[in-house]
């Protein structure tokens, strides 16, 4: 069999979205929700195949535009589909009868296209097509609400400094071409052996700074709980979940093609891990707005990830790499589920009021009596984030610790314990959450809260389900992190 | 002595680089924050096709060049869109007066 | 069928917490019923583990990568301490039938108490540490949630968090220490740790006993971490029997005696859990002399005596420490539970709006009596034995200044507990509170705990015998109840204690007269602050969130600076790849 089927998972929801933009346009706007769920679950049959199937062609070339999916594409790509996937079941009632809310769902189908399409690039300047393709149509869902001071100025922020970050990476990409005279990853990597390291480590220093934006590094980050705070909660939920780790994941690809100064990137990785989880969470412990919180917590989880990575290219350790995959994937899952269910609360509380304000802590005082459902998801969201078992957090936090400890190195183990400490910190801000939704007294705006429609409630069930069960059973996800693992390990030359 | 021609190029992409993280750091209007951003990208542009032409693929330098050209259109275009709105819903374009979001 | 036994001692708590979770609010006597039923199942599958109790791994499942064996070992120290958290769990859930009615959300405190018996049975009988851990997590977030039970009050909500973060920073030293027993030996089976300590790098093995003392003094509000327990005091009274008898506290007293083979050796460990349990007991029983909430005064009790059994595996006495655990379990549960149903029909905690409770309430005052005479120590009561036991191993194998201060903290231990006694239900009535005699719900289980109270010690012998026959690693001199009893009344370091306790509670009968009229609130700062520790924990909770509002002006929300943001950061990378070069 040489069938070439994954290219799929990518052109299907990139098909769809015009598609999906036209039939709101032309016929019913009303069957947008349902034509992009079903493109979406159109495009798992791709990703299953490639499973499934024996001797399947990963690679697939169009003139000078090649596509190749290894582990981390493959990571990428489940993470990206799941989450929207949820993330389109849930919009259904939440962005029902919003001005444009078929442009929403264009949107975030090709924003979805764009990302599997990121992690299957092989040259590096298709690669920056993806990447920039990608953040265009982030930054158009940020400022959804265009009519809300807030959002625009988010989705101004999050632009002008995603765009700086965009022109690090081309300088990256000049200097790499300049200096080797190709673009293919491979090629590269294969010549880079020969010159002179200096070009490339500044290429590399431009990838971090370029891609770090996107990840939100700190100091690189103050983009970020603005744009998550203030986009419509689904986009939240992909930003947090998603697009911050494709970002990730670019940055990882670009660095390992250089081929230099792996052991470099990997401390690098571990002081802006430390950084992160610590401003992260400092930053977290004083909001009041449940979106802001969330949104910093999720700098201190990927400084959860970046430590992983960083104990895998400084020490080789496999298990750092896989964990961070883990992490990865598991906080696609909780932080998906923390922004939606804040986003189910604010559509229930607010919206359906025809109230515009951002969802406080306090808000949520006794919301467990009215909306049990919510209220449990949204504590296992929490509590996983928090590193509580058995839950899936606590799994993938454990694995990349771990790692730290089987390098046997003083130092390490002292970030693994500096990283235990900050899940302890952590839970100062999520455990109050937790306590304020199950309180007796319930708060004036959950007195007053309408229903939460059943589709918002199915992808909130099936969000906790999934961590609950990976908590119980870490090795289920084997299939996808290993993989992801070692392809980052030998990505590195490791 | 003569100045190399490829690197009278590359300080010209420096000096770009130098003016417009300039203007990235001092300017409030976001109109010429959209400007001073076009500015980088050119100077990206001319690298991309110094680049191409330093290691010996011309060709290949300035075709990705003619396509950043393209994408950032886009990305300047969403700007002015932004920009358009923020004029409408703030009543002015300075930046620092658009910082509701801190803490 | 231990297999089965042992799945069932930690599922049908945790099914039961699930089926309750589900209950309504609105039918709280199927609540009531169904959490009883659940518990007492779970109480009688621990029951029923007990003749079945083994040193060999009957679960053993692979987690794969890096997750290891999920394992449970019912050996007799774990069978007993399931026992232990199983029976009283299930007496305090007895209890509440009539303490909880007309509560709110009950679903939600009996779903958490029987996910709280689960998880304890699970900690102490799983033979991974990995799974001690992540059962140690669990036990950690039900006393979160059930200590800010009622957590439309600050107060409780603030206790609640205190447990939390205190026992969650103590829990860093175990990870700690299963991330470098998995990073050294490739698995996370206790029996491995302690069959290799002979091969593990010194500095290792080090870290990993002080990182398990670490964790459990936190576990055990031990010092310097005791701070969280008195706060704790804010849960229903059920909740801080549970707390105190049950689960929780034991569990750092169980990682200590679990392990005790491993760290012996290792230089100044022992020594060290020795000075742990004699500060804390020697400064709670400082702090209990003069406590006027009679919940607090039971707290800082608890913490001493834990103290007690903390020393007595510092000098080497395993089974005297976890003797007396089992019969602390009995006697403080009763006495809490006691508390409870005084508290319950008072309407208060503070000990000086009490007095003279006893003759409205003769059946409590009995009990409470029966559980007091156990804390001081006196015979025949089991708390009399299982101190003494310790104290005769502080002499013969300890240092002598420990043994001189354990001797004043049973000196003092009876001064405090006759003063709360007299205060509450003897002397005069200082405020007409109208109690009334408790309902038969608590009776049963008050009446249970106070036979255990008489008669737990007479388990002594085929206590030693079972752990003798199926503890592997520790030596255990097996000998009958007959033999012990002989060896207790034989020592004349037993009469030396009882002087000393007959001395406390002399120098309290003749200054009982000043008890309850304020003098105490000279001393009393010193023990609400904890010896200065609940500065230092006001201290660390400020600097944390300074540090955090003096971060939140960096976010400044101006793009110019965020831009700014990104160059320095790239100087600074570019700094670091210099350097690394």
């Amino acid at each position: 069999m040489n069938l070439t089927i994954f290219p799929w998972m990518i052109a299907v929801p990139l098909g769809a979205s015009p598609l999906v933009y036209l039939a709101g346009r032309l016929f019913r706007p009303s069957w947008v929700r349902g034509l992009a769920l079903f493109a979406l679950l159109l495009s798992w049959i791709p990703f299953v195949l490639i499973f499934t199937g024996q001797g399947m062609q990963l690679s697939f070339n169009v003139e000078t535009i090649g596509l190749q999916a290894d582990g981390i594409s493959l990571l990428l790509a489940a993470v990206t589909l799941a989450l929207g996937t949820v993330v389109v079941l849930f919009s259904g009632p939440y962005m029902a009868g919003e001005v444009g809310e078929e442009k929403y769902y264009a949107m975030l189908l090709a924003m979805i296209g764009f990302m599997i399409g990121l992690g299957c690039a092989k040259d590096l300047f298709n690669f920056w097509m993806w990447f920039e393709a990608m953040a265009v149509s982030s930054y158009l869902l940020v400022a959804f609400y265009r009519e809300v001071p807030a959002s625009l100025e988010a989705g101004v922020k999050y632009l002008v400094q995603s765009a700086v970050g965009s022109v690090f990476v081309l300088l990256g990409i000049a200097l790499v071409l300049g200096n080797t005279g190709s673009l293919d990853m491979d090629e590269i990597r294969s010549a880079t052996g020969t010159l002179p390291q200096s070009g490339l480590a500044l290429a590399g220093a431009f990838f971090v700074i370029g891609f770090g934006v996107k990840v939100a590094l700190v100091p690189l980050h103050t983009w970020l709980p603005d744009a998550h705070s203030q986009a419509p909660s689904g986009i939240s939920a992909m930003l947090s979940g998603v697009v911050i780790e494709a970002g990730l994941i670019a940055m990882l690809r670009a660095l390992s093609t250089l081929g230099i100064l792996s052991v470099s990137w990997g401390m690098l990785f571990l002081g802006f891990g430390t950084l992160n989880m610590l401003f992260g969470n400092l930053m977290a412990l004083q909001q009041t707005q449940v979106k802001r919180m969330l949104a910093y917590s999720s700098l201190s989880h990927i400084g959860y990830m970046l430590l992983g990575i960083g104990f895998a290219l400084s020490d080789g350790q496999q298990a750092g790499a896989q964990g961070a995959a883990f992490h990865l994937f598991n906080h696609m899952l909780m932080k998906g589920l923390a922004f939606l269910a804040a986003g189910a609360f604010m559509f229930a509380l607010f919206h359906q009021n025809q109230v515009q304000r951002s969802l406080e802590v306090k808000d949520l005082a006794g919301a467990a009596r009215k909306y049990p459902l919510a209220a449990l998801t949204f504590s296992i969201a929490l509590l996983a984030l928090g590193g509580l078992p058995p839950l899936a957090g606590f799994m993938s936090k454990w694995q990349i610790f771990v790692a730290g400890f089987q390098s046997g190195n003083g130092w390490l183990m002292g970030l693994v314990i500096f990283a235990a400490l900050n899940s302890v910190l952590s839970l100062a801000y999520y455990a109050p959450v937790v306590n304020m939704m199950y309180r007796q007294k319930m708060g004036d705006a959950i007195e007053q809260g309408k229903s939460i429609p059943l589709a918002m409630n199915i992808s909130l069930v099936l969000l906790a389900l999934s961590i609950v069960v990976i908590g119980l059973w870490p090795s289920l996800m084997n299939w996808l992190t290993e993989p992801a693992g070692q392809a980052i390990l030998s990505a590195f030359g490791q | 002595m003569t100045l190399d021609p490829l690197n009278a190029v590359l300080i010209g992409v420096i000096l770009l680089l130098a003016v417009g993280f300039y203007g990235l750091l001092i300017t409030r209007n976001l109109i010429k924050i959209v400007l001073v951003l076009q500015i980088l990208v050119k100077a990206v542009v001319i690298a991309l096709v110094l680049a191409g032409k330093a290691s010996g693929q011309p060709g290949l330098g300035q075709s990705i060049a003619a396509t950043v050209i393209v994408a950032d259109t886009i990305v300047a275009v969403v700007a002015l869109a932004l920009a358009v709105q923020v004029r409408i819903r703030f009543g002015t374009l300075d930046l620092s007066k658009i910082s509701s979001l801190r803490g | 069928m231990t297999a089965i036994l042992v799945s069932l001692v930690i599922g049908i708590p945790w099914i039961g917490a699930l089926i309750l979770w589900r209950t309504s609010d609105e039918a709280p006597r199927l609540q009531h019923t169904l959490a009883v039923a659940f518990s007492i199942a779970a109480g009688l599958s621990s029951l029923a583990l007990l003749p079945y109790a083994t040193s060999n791994t009957v679960i053993d499942i692979p987690m794969g990568s890096v997750f290891g064996n999920l394992t449970f070992t019912p050996d007799g120290l774990a069978v007993t301490l399931t026992i232990i958290a199983c029976v009283i769990g299930s007496l305090a859930v007895i209890f509440s039938v009539d303490y909880m009615k007309g509560e709110a959300q009950l679903s939600r405190y009996y779903a958490f108490v029987l996910l709280f018996i689960g998880a304890m049975a699970g900690l102490v009988l799983s033979g991974s540490i990995l799974f001690m851990f992540f059962f140690w997590e669990i036990t950690a977030l039900c006393s979160y949630a059930l200590i800010s039970f009622y957590n439309d009050d600050p107060k409780a909500v603030a206790g609640g968090i205190k447990a939390l973060i205190i026992t969650q920073v103590g829990g860093v030293g175990l990870l700690a220490g299963a991330l470098i027993t998995y990073a050294t030996l490739g698995s996370y089976q206790i029996s491995d740790l302690i069959n290799n300590t002979e091969s593990m790098p010194a500095n290792l093995l080090g870290l990993i006993a002080f990182g398990f003392l670490l964790a459990a003094a936190a576990k055990s509000a031990q010092f310097p971490f005791h701070t969280w327990l008195p706060d704790a005091m804010e849960a229903p009274t059920p909740i801080s029997a549970l707390i105190h008898a049950a689960t929780m506290v034991n569990a750092g007293v169980y990682l200590l005696a679990r392990f005790y083979p491993a760290f012996v050796h290792v230089p100044g460990w022992a020594l060290s859990v020795t000075i742990v349990g004699l500060i804390s007991a020697l400064i709670t029983a400082f702090m209990a002399l003069t406590a006027t909430d009679l919940k607090r005064a039971l707290a800082y009790s608890t913490v001493s005596q834990l103290g007690y059994m903390v020393y007595a595996i510092g000098v080497g006495g395993f089974f005297a420490s976890q003797f007396h655990l089992l019969s602390h379990a009995v006697f403080k549960a009763l006495l809490f539970l006691a508390a409870g149903a005084v508290i319950h029909a008072a309407g208060t905690r503070d000990m000086r709006r009490m007095g003279a409770l006893g003759r409205q309430m003769p059946f409590v005052r009995n009990v409470f009596i029966l559980g007091a005479l156990a804390l001081m120590g006196l015979p025949i009561l089991n708390g009399f034995w299982s101190k003494e036991l310790i104290l005769e191993m502080g002499l013969t194998h300890g240092p002598l200044w420990a043994y001189v201060g354990m001797l004043l903290v049973a000196g003092m231990t009876a001064f405090y507990t006759l003063r709360m006694t007299w205060l509450v239900f003897f002397g005069k009535a200082r405020e007409a509170l109208h109690v009334h005699e408790t309902g038969i719900a608590m009776k049963i289980s008050l009446g249970l705990l106070a036979i255990g109270t008489f008669t737990t010690w007479l388990l002594a012998g085929p206590f030693s015998h079972m752990l003798q026959q199926t503890l592997v690693f520790h030596s255990v001199t097996e000998l009958t109840t007959l033999e012990l009893v002989e060896e207790i009344l034989f020592t004349p370091a037993t009469y030396g204690a009882l002087a000393v306790v007959t001395l406390g509670l002399g120098i309290f009968w003749l200054g009982r007269k000043q008890a309850a009229v304020g003098k105490e609130a000279r001393f009393d700062i010193l023990s609400r602050e904890s010896f200065g520790f609940e500065w230092l924990n006001r201290q660390v909770t400020s600097l944390t969130l300074q540090a955090g509002s003096a971060l939140q002006k960096t976010q400044t929300g101006k793009l110019n600076w965020n831009v700014m943001g990104i160059l320095g950061a790239l100087l600074a990378v570019l700094a670091f790849l210099l350097w690394s070069a």
